[in-house]
């Protein structure tokens, strides 16, 4: 009897291989016993397929909401801090510090060197002049923006911890 | 309109900041994500938890959703996920639907379909009330079939088990729901003569 309902399930389910199908439709068609069985099933199905489903409280969502707000300050994880900024800044760090390490090496008279203390020598006029020109001021700017963002995302999460 | 957007859309104008459209996403899914969270608590109080906590889990791992399923299969593995931990938690065995001591318990469960007229009820009433019946594993498989627009296949993956398993669980699902709901019927129609 098991077998049957399992077919006829199948059936009702097009899960069923085409040739095995095309077997249940002819068993339907002339065997009295599948028909009937088949019908209940039928209409079992249809009842379960119309059946209720539930309705939340109506504060869901702003609940919901409520608790994403607290937990996470606004924004989801992925959108709160784009990886290729800090990538960039991480980059933009690397980059300088490699960049003044090379220079100051490439200026050493390593053939010279007899003490430790004359073996770098860095021209500082150098310096001197690229810090106080556009590049030097907007070198600062963009450390003064950053120090902002870095105390701007601290106090956030700091506010957020005390809300929790 | 935000409604008519898909749910791929939500969720990137989610990931984008709009929080707006992830309350869309919420709305549109909550119905669903609540009755199926109720399949295995029983009562409305934890399934709303469970609900919640699905959504929150949900929106903080929005961004390692990889759309290579239905947004609603990721969203019910993770009701299902939450849910069974749920269980857990509150020392309720759900391991196995051959669990027959289990399950007699839950069939033995005095309803509340005694205390009111036949005739006031509907026979979805009665089908919800067999559903109720049901272990959780049966009632979900049956929900996420029927309401839930997931096939053999995704159930499967919701649930972390082969098709096929799932194809014999959702039989022997529809067998103890119908025997369930003949026999309140069956006692209904007793209690009225």
């Amino acid at each position: 009897m098991n077998s049957i309902e399992e077919k006829l399930w199948n059936y009702i389910d097009g899960a069923c291989p085409p040739e095995e199908q095309q077997a249940i439709e002819q068993l339907i068609a002339t065997d009295e016993v599948y028909r009937n069985k088949y019908n209940e099933l039928l209409q079992l199905n249809n009842e379960f397929a119309v059946m209720e489903i539930d309705e939340p409280p109506m504060a869901f969502t702003y609940n919901v909401m409520q608790t994403i707000r607290a937990e996470h300050g606004l924004q989801p994880s992925k959108s709160r801090i784009d990886g290729r900024i800090i990538w960039g800044i991480a980059a933009f760090f690397i980059i300088t510090i490699a960049a003044l390490l090379i220079y100051a090496f490439s200026t050493v008279n390593w053939s010279n060197a007899t003490h430790v203390n004359n073996t770098i020598k860095i021209d500082t006029n150098k310096f001197t002049g690229v810090f106080s020109g556009v590049a030097g001021k907007g070198f600062l700017f963009l450390d003064v923006v950053l120090g902002l963002f870095l105390i701007d995302h601290y106090l956030l999460r700091r506010g957020m911890t005390k809300v929790q | 309109m935000q409604s008519k957007l898909s749910d791929i859309e939500l969720i990137q104008q989610t990931l984008g900041g709009n929080q707006s459209a992830y309350a869309d996403l919420i709305k549109r899914h909550q119905r669903f994500v609540f009755t199926l969270a109720l399949r295995f608590t029983k009562n409305r109080e934890d399934a709303e938890e469970v609900a919640q906590d699905c959504f929150v889990k949900a929106y903080r791992s929005l961004s390692s959703f990889q759309q290579q399923s239905k947004f609603s299969t990721w969203l019910y593995s993770i009701v299902y996920t939450t849910a069974m931990t749920f269980l857990r938690k509150k020392r309720i065995d759900t391991s196995s639907i051959d669990d027959e001591e289990t399950y007699l318990q839950l069939e033995n469960k005095p309803g509340s379909f005694d205390e009111n007229n036949v005739e006031n009820k509907s026979r979805s009433y009665y089908l919800n009330q067999a559903i109720g019946q049901l272990l959780p594993d049966d009632a979900a498989i049956i929900t996420m079939f029927y309401k839930g627009e997931q096939s053999l296949e995704e159930i499967a993956q919701v649930m972390g088990i082969e098709a096929n398993t799932v194809k014999v669980k959702l039989f022997r699902a529809r067998q103890r729901l119908k025997e369930k709901l003949e026999r309140n019927l069956r006692h209904e129609v007793k209690e009225l003569i």
